[in-house]
């Protein structure tokens, strides 16, 4: 079988190419377009065969969009920003069909209900991408091993994941997926995620607080 | 891609954030299409798409000459035209969001005469 090459910028390039964007250089909103639309949107049409290619040419140009706009979002001490496109247009794919299947109500067709129905149920679909999970899991330990301000006294009695939340929290990381993913709780439908992403988060706020850390 | 280059700034042309704006207002305040506006900046209509996907120029006299500047010798497009370009559809803008405000102040004007619309008296 052979496997498709999605000819995505090295992050090198993509350094370049996001340091254009926050220095306001005019013309790199275009350079990333071009740079990161077709091979953003064939690969997320390759993970999404039933979907058609237009909606995923959408959700590519959704989260490019936003990037271009909104250059700071992107932190490239987190990650790739191959990877950090890749999953932004996967939710924004996601969310569109979720929203699609909304409207479309009882017209909808039975391979689209089954399509929207596992979406929503994963909308951070992580977890039928181990390499994904691996990959934000590598992001989270390098990010805890980075952040060695954390009083003993605020770590006593927590879970390795809480631990990650911990740091995550302190390090002003405000992405949920890399919150699910500490916690391991990424097969859980999106709305109860974020419930139970933001009861440990707010716990972990209060550890901070009485330890004395403030966090970003 | 040329193709989904051209559509992503079409779907653009109301945002101004992009030139892709200027460029639709300063198309059709001249009627031009794709082809014409391609002539009277210089450069082939295949570059339209990518061209609409740059940043707007900055309004302030000295970023707006460089930002014109830049995009105009990436493209090699007349750094003039481009200019009168983004100037124009600022003028243009200028001029519907003073027509916005005008029909406001008459829909303002024409309440405060007629008192408010049946059914919603105050009380």
């Amino acid at each position: 079988m052979t496997q498709e090459v999605f000819a995505f910028p090295s992050q090198d390039e993509a350094l370049a190419l996001h340091g254009g964007l926050l220095e306001g250089d005019p013309v790199a909103p275009s350079d990333v377009a071009i740079a990161y639309l077709d091979p953003l949107a064939r690969w997320l049409a390759r993970l999404n065969p039933r979907v058609d290619p237009s909606e995923c040419y959408t959700a590519a140009e959704d989260a490019i969009l936003s990037l271009l706009t909104h250059p700071e979002s992107y932190n490239s001490a987190g990650m790739p920003l191959e990877a950090y496109l890749r999953m932004a247009a996967k939710r924004d794919l996601q969310n569109a069909r979720r929203s699609q299947g909304r409207h479309a109500g009882r017209r909808a067709d039975w391979g689209a209900v089954e399509l929207s129905a596992s979406m929503g149920k994963h909308l951070m679909d992580v977890d039928s991408d181990p390499a994904r999970i691996l990959e934000l899991q590598e992001m989270i330990e390098e990010i805890v091993r980075k952040r060695p301000r954390i009083p003993a006294a605020a770590l006593a009695g927590l879970a390795p994941g809480e631990v990650q939340v911990l740091s995550l929290v302190e390090c002003g990381e405000r992405r949920t997926e890399m919150y699910a993913v500490a916690l391991g709780i990424t097969h859980l439908p999106l709305e109860q995620q974020r419930v139970e992403v933001k009861r440990v988060k707010d716990r972990m706020k209060v550890r901070l607080k009485r330890a004395g850390v403030s966090h970003d | 891609m040329t193709d989904r280059i051209d559509a992503f700034a079409r779907r653009l042309r109301r945002d101004p954030y992009f030139l892709a704006s200027a460029l639709e207002d300063y198309a059709g305040s001249e009627g031009l299409d794709g082809s014409g506006l391609a002539v009277e900046l210089g450069c082939g209509v295949d570059e339209l798409g990518q061209l609409g996907l740059c940043r707007r120029p900055r309004s302030d006299p000295e970023s707006f000459a460089d930002d014109v500047r830049r995009i105009a010798g990436r493209f090699a497009v007349s750094e003039d035209r481009l200019a009168e370009a983004v100037r124009r559809s600022d003028a243009l803008t200028a001029l519907r969001e003073a027509e916005s405000q005008d029909v406001i102040a008459a829909a303002r004007d024409r309440i405060t005469l007629d008192g408010p619309p049946d059914g919603d008296e105050l009380p």
